[in-house]
C-alpha cells in the first residue's frame, strides 16, 4: 500500500510542532487572509456604489450584523431548512443515483475478473470509487443548483422574509444535502459490502488424486480444485480438525476432515483489515553507507527508492514501543507460536530477467540497535508488489558465534528493534518506502474499516456540498457547479497545481505552459517567445501569486481518499479519520461564513 | 386610530442598475412616507410605478440606492423586523411539493414556534382560510384562489402586526375577492397595520384608509381616500319624492315644491377617476406633484 504522507498524531497535526504548522494555527491564519480579503473587497464595492464613507458605514454594519447574527441563529430554524432541503433532494429524485449504482453492480461482475491475484483488491477499489464519484456528482447537482432554484421561483421571497437569517438559510441546505446524501452513502455501502462478499465468496473440493505423505513428517499435502481461477495448495495433519487450504488468490479455506471425508469451507480472510505499527526507514548504499534515500532506477514518482543486490546495500528499518505478545509467559503456547509478526512490501526491479518462474531472493535479519547484535540471516522469495506476511521467531540465532538468542530479551532492547532487508541477487534492485516494512498488530474489523473509508467519502461529499452551496448564494446554478467542479478537479490534482503555483513543475506557469504548447517547444529548453518572455513570465509571476493563494482554500480531494486502504486490505489509522473529520468541520464552518456575506450582500429580489 | 409610525421611508430611492454598474432604471425617487398602526394603507400606481420596488424596499428583498426605510423603528435589511411582519407575495411563492399542514409547519419553524403552539397555530388559519379538506394535498394540485388563500395564510403564522399584500385579489374570483377583502378589514379590525399594493382600485377604495399614488417612481398623492375622492368646489343634493317635473330645474323645485332635503354635501369621485386624472397629469407634467382631479373640477359621481 502506498502511503505518501505519514500521518501524524492527531494533537500534533492539529496544534503542530516546532518544524510544522499545524492545522488550527493553518486555518486561522488562512480565514484571517480570506477574512481581510473580503473585507477589503466587500468595502472596494460598496464604496464604488456609494461613496466612501456610506460605504464604510456599510461595511461595518454588514460584519457587525454578521456577529450578531451568529448567536441569534436557531437550531429549528436550521431544522426546518435542512427538512426543506431533504424533500427537495427527494423531489428532484436523488433516488436515481442510488438505481444507477444498483445498476453498475448487475452488471460490474460482466468485467471485474476473478482471475485478478488479488480479486478482493479489484472488487473493492471498484464499488468503492464507483461510489465516491456518483456521490460527488449528486451532491454537486443538489448543492449548486438548490439556491439559485429558490431565486428563480421566488420561493426564497418567502423564506428571507421570515426572521430566518442568511447563515441559516446556508448552514440548512448543507446539512440537509448532507442528511440526504448520508442516508444515500450508507445505504451503497450496505449494497457494496455484500456486492463484495457474495461476488467473491466460493469454495473448492479437494483433489484427492493429489494428496500424499508430507516427506519427513506427519500429514498429507496435496492441492484443491481448479475454481475461480484458482486453486490452493493444501497441507492436513493426521488429526485434520483445523486444517486450512494455503492462502492464495488474498485468501485461504478452513478445512474439516472427518475421516475420509475433506471438506473445504467458504474463503476466508479475501476482506482484511491489517494493523501496521509503522517504523523509520534509512539505507545502506553498496558500500554500506548510511544514506537517506537509495538508488533512482528512473521512476519518475520518487516514492520508493532501491537498494542493489549482492552488495552492502539495505534497507534498514526501526522500530520503537514494540512490545511482546501478552501470552509471552504462557507456558501452554510453544515458542515457536510467540515470534514477531511483520509485513513485508517488495518491489523488485529486474535488470536482467534472471531464472524465469523463480522469485529473487531476499534476506532479512533482526538487529538490536545499541548492541548491534544480529541475528542469522533469514531467506525469503520475492514476488513483486505481494504482502508478504512472515514471523520473526521468538528464538534466533546469533550471526557472530551462532549462539541462540531471544527476540524479546536480547534483539528488542526499550521496545527498539531493527529489520535489516537486503537483496540477494546481483544486478537485482529491491524497491523500499517507509510503510514498506511493519509490525503486524491483530487485524481489526472489517466492517469497521469499511465504516472508515466510507466516512472518507461522506467527507469529500459534505465538502463539494458546502462548496456548492456557498458557491450558488451568488451564482446562478451552472455558474455555481461549474465552480464546484473547478474546485474538485483541482482538488484532485492540488500537488500539480501547488506545483505549477510553485513553479516547481517543468514547463513554467499557465501562460508559458500555453506558449509552449501553441509553439510545439518542449517543457525542459529554455521559453523562447520572439523577445517577449519577460512579459509571459511576467504574467505567470501574477497568476502564480493568485493559484497560490487559492492553493491555501483548495481542498485536498486526493488525500481525502482511503479507498487504497480498504483495497489493499489494510485498517484506516483513526488519527486519520479524526484528521478528516475536522478538516471537514473545518470547511464547512469557512465556506458556511463565506455563504452567509455571498448571500447577506446580495439584493434577493431583482 | 393610534398614530405610532410603523413604517416610515426617507429620501428611499432606489436605482437599478446593469453588471457594469450602469444606470439601467431609477425605480423610486425619494419617496417619502409613513404609515400609522392599525391603518390599511394602498399604494397605486401603474405598471413600473415604483410600488413592487417599495414593497421590496420595505422588505428588504432589494437594498436601497439612498435614503431608508424603517419598519417599526429598525433598518428594513434588519432580519430582526421580520418577527412582526407578514408578506402575501403577488404569485405565491411557495414550495409546490408541499401540503398545506407542511407548508405552514414549515414557515411556523422558521418562526421558532414551539411545537404545540405550531400545530394549534397551522389548525387554525388551515380552517381560517377554508382549507381544512385539502389540507393533506400538495400545493401543486391547488387552484389559483386556494394557492392565494394558503398564501395569505402562511402570511398570517405569526400573527404579525403588520402584513404587507402584494395583489391580494389577484386571480380571485368574486366571492374570494369579498373573502379576501373581509379578511383585510378584519385584520385592521384586530388593530393590525396593512400596506397593500393593487391595481383593482374598487378593492383599495372599499379597504384602504390611505393610499399613495405612485408614477413613474414618485409619490404624486398621497392621504386618506374619503378626503382625496372628494371634489370640493361641487355641491352635491341628495333629494327623494320629487315629481317628474321638477327634476329638470331641481334646485328650484325642492324649494317651490316643499321638496325634502335629505342631503347636501359634496360628491365624490370615483378611485378610478382619480387614479386615471393623476396618470394623466404626471404624464402631462412630469416631475411635478399632480393636481388632485378633486380640485380641478374633475367629473364628480352624483347620486341625485
Amino acid at each position: 500500500m502506498v502511503l505518501e504522507q505519514d500521518i501524524l498524531p492527531y494533537l500534533q497535526w492539529f496544534l503542530g510542532s516546532s518544524d510544522t504548522l499545524g492545522a488550527l494555527p493553518r486555518f486561522l491564519l488562512v480565514a484571517l487572509g480570506v477574512a481581510l480579503l473580503g473585507l477589503l473587497g466587500g468595502y472596494a464595492v460598496a464604496a464604488a456604489r456609494h461613496g466612501i464613507l456610506r460605504g464604510g458605514d456599510l461595511t461595518y454594519r454588514t460584519v457587525s450584523a454578521g456577529f450578531r447574527e451568529l448567536f441569534e441563529m436557531s437550531p429549528r430554524r436550521i431544522g426546518a431548512l435542512a427538512k426543506l432541503a431533504i424533500k427537495e433532494a427527494w423531489r428532484r429524485r436523488v433516488w436515481v443515483a442510488f438505481a444507477v449504482f444498483i445498476v453498475i453492480l448487475m452488471f460490474a461482475g460482466w468485467f471485474l475478473k476473478t482471475d485478478h491475484q488479488d480479486p478482493a483488491k479489484l472488487y473493492i477499489s471498484f464499488v468503492l470509487t464507483a461510489t465516491t464519484y456518483l456521490v460527488l456528482g449528486i451532491a454537486l447537482l443538489l448543492s449548486a443548483f438548490s439556491l439559485p432554484s429558490d431565486f428563480k421561483s421566488k420561493t426564497i421571497y418567502t423564506i428571507v422574509t421570515k426572521p430566518v437569517r442568511s447563515g441559516e438559510i446556508i448552514l440548512g441546505r448543507i446539512l440537509g444535502f448532507t442528511a440526504i446524501g448520508t442516508i444515500l452513502l450508507a445505504t451503497m455501502a450496505i449494497c457494496s459490502y455484500v456486492f463484495v462478499v457474495r461476488s467473491l465468496d466460493h469454495t473448492h473440493d479437494v483433489e484427492l488424486s493429489t494428496l500424499k505423505k508430507i516427506a519427513g513428517a506427519t500429514g498429507n499435502e496435496g492441492r484443491t480444485s481448479l475454481d475461480a481461477y484458482h486453486r490452493h495448495f493444501i497441507e492436513l495433519d493426521v488429526e485434520g480438525a483445523e486444517n486450512q487450504a494455503l492462502s492464495n488468490h488474498g485468501h485461504y479455506h478452513p478445512i474439516s476432515r472427518r475421516g475420509e471425508n475433506i471438506r473445504v469451507g467458504q474463503a476466508e480472510n479475501f476482506i482484511r483489515a491489517r494493523i501496521p505499527q509503522w517504523g523509520t526507514l534509512r539505507y545502506l548504499d553498496r558500500q554500506g553507507t548510511e544514506q537517506a534515500r537509495g538508488i533512482s532506477v528512473g521512476s519518475e514518482w520518487t516514492y520508493r527508492s532501491f537498494i542493489e543486490g549482492r552488495s552492502q546495500a539495505a534497507a534498514i528499518w526501526t522500530f520503537e514501543n514494540v512490545k511482546p505478545p501478552s501470552y509471552l509467559d504462557d507456558p501452554d503456547i510453544p515458542d515457536e507460536d510467540k515470534g514477531l509478526p511483520i509485513g513485508l512490501i517488495v518491489r523488485v526491479f529486474r535488470t536482467h530477467k534472471g531464472t524465469i518462474g523463480k522469485a529473487i531472493g531476499g534476506s532479512i535479519q533482526v538487529r538490536n540497535p545499541e548492541t548491534l547484535l544480529t541475528s542469522e540471516i533469514d531467506y525469503f522469495p520475492a514476488v513483486d508488489a505481494k504482502v508478504d506476511e512472515q514471523t520473526i521467531p521468538r528464538k534466533l540465532t546469533n550471526i557472530a558465534d551462532g549462539s541462540e538468542i531471544d527476540l524479546y530479551e536480547d534483539v528488542i532492547q526499550d521496545g527498539k528493534l531493527e529489520v535489516i532487508v537486503q537483496c540477494l541477487e546481483p544486478g537485482q534492485y529491491f524497491g523500499f518506502a517507509r510503510p514498506d516494512c511493519y509490525l503486524r498488530m491483530p487485524d481489526g474489523s472489517p466492517i469497521l474499516n469499511f465504516v472508515k473509508v466510507y466516512l472518507s467519502i461522506w467527507v469529500q461529499m459534505v465538502i463539494v456540498i458546502a462548496i456548492g452551496v456557498s458557491a450558488s448564494a451568488l451564482l446562478s446554478g451552472p455558474v455555481a457547479m461549474l465552480l464546484t467542479v473547478s474546485f474538485v478537479l483541482l482538488g484532485f490534482f492540488r500537488d500539480f497545481f501547488v506545483g505549477v503555483a510553485a513553479g516547481t513543475e517543468y514547463g513554467g506557469g499557465p501562460v508559458e505552459s500555453l506558449v509552449r504548447l501553441i509553439t510545439q517547444q518542449n517543457v525542459m529548453s529554455p521559453l523562447k517567445a520572439g523577445g517577449a518572455e519577460p512579459i509571459v513570465q511576467g504574467i505567470d509571476f501574477g497568476l502564480q501569486g493568485i493559484m497560490l493563494s487559492v492553493a491555501q482554500v483548495l481542498p485536498d480531494f486526493s488525500a481525502f481518499s482511503t479507498v487504497s486502504f480498504a483495497a489493499y486490505g489494510y485498517e484506516v489509522p483513526a488519527e486519520r479519520v479524526f484528521q478528516d473529520l475536522t478538516t471537514c468541520l473545518a470547511y464547512i464552518a469557512g465556506l458556511a461564513v463565506v455563504g452567509y456575506f455571498l448571500l447577506r450582500t446580495r439584493e434577493v429580489a431583482r | 386610530m393610534s398614530q405610532e409610525t410603523v413604517v416610515q421611508t426617507r429620501s428611499l430611492s432606489k436605482v437599478y442598475r446593469d453588471f457594469w454598474g450602469r444606470q439601467k432604471v431609477r425605480a423610486l425617487k425619494a419617496l417619502d412616507l409613513e404609515v400609522h398602526r392599525g391603518e390599511v394603507f394602498g399604494l397605486l400606481g401603474p405598471n413600473g410605478s415604483g410600488k413592487t420596488t417599495t414593497i421590496k424596499l420595505l422588505l428588504g428583498l432589494l437594498f436601497p440606492t439612498s435614503g431608508e426605510a424603517l419598519i417599526f423603528g429598525k433598518n428594513s435589511t434588519d432580519v430582526g423586523k421580520n418577527e412582526r411582519l407578514g408578506y402575501l407575495p403577488e404569485e405565491s411563492y411557495l414550495y409546490r411539493f408541499l401540503n398545506a399542514e407542511e407548508t405552514l409547519d414549515f414557515y411556523a419553524r422558521l418562526f421558532d414556534m414551539e411545537p404545540a403552539v405550531r400545530q394549534e397555530r397551522v389548525d387554525a388559519l388551515i380552517k381560517q382560510v377554508g382549507l381544512d379538506k385539502a389540507r393533506k394535498r400538495q400545493l401543486q394540485e391547488y387552484s389559483k384562489g386556494m394557492t392565494r388563500r394558503i398564501g395569505l395564510a402562511q402570511a398570517l403564522i405569526n400573527n404579525p402586526e403588520l402584513i404587507l399584500l402584494d395583489e391580494p385579489t389577484s386571480g380571485l374570483d368574486p366571492l374570494g375577492t369579498r373573502e379576501m377583502k373581509d379578511m383585510i378589514l378584519r385584520l385592521k379590525d384586530e388593530g393590525k397595520t396593512v400596506i397593500m399594493c393593487s391595481h383593482l382600485l374598487a378593492d383599495v377604495q372599499d379597504v384602504c384608509d390611505r393610499i399613495a399614488i405612485l408614477h413613474q417612481g414618485e409619490l404624486k398623492e398621497l392621504g386618506r381616500v374619503d378626503e382625496l375622492l372628494t371634489v370640493a368646489d361641487v355641491t352635491q343634493i341628495r333629494a327623494t319624492g320629487l315629481s317628474d317635473d321638477c327634476q329638470n330645474e331641481i334646485r328650484d323645485v325642492i324649494n317651490r315644491h316643499n321638496g325634502e332635503v335629505l342631503q347636501m354635501d359634496n360628491p365624490t369621485t370615483t378611485l378610478e377617476e382619480l387614479f386615471l386624472s393623476i396618470v394623466r397629469d404626471s404624464e402631462a407634467r412630469p416631475g411635478r406633484r399632480a393636481a388632485s382631479p378633486t380640485e380641478q373640477g374633475s367629473a364628480p359621481q352624483s347620486d341625485a
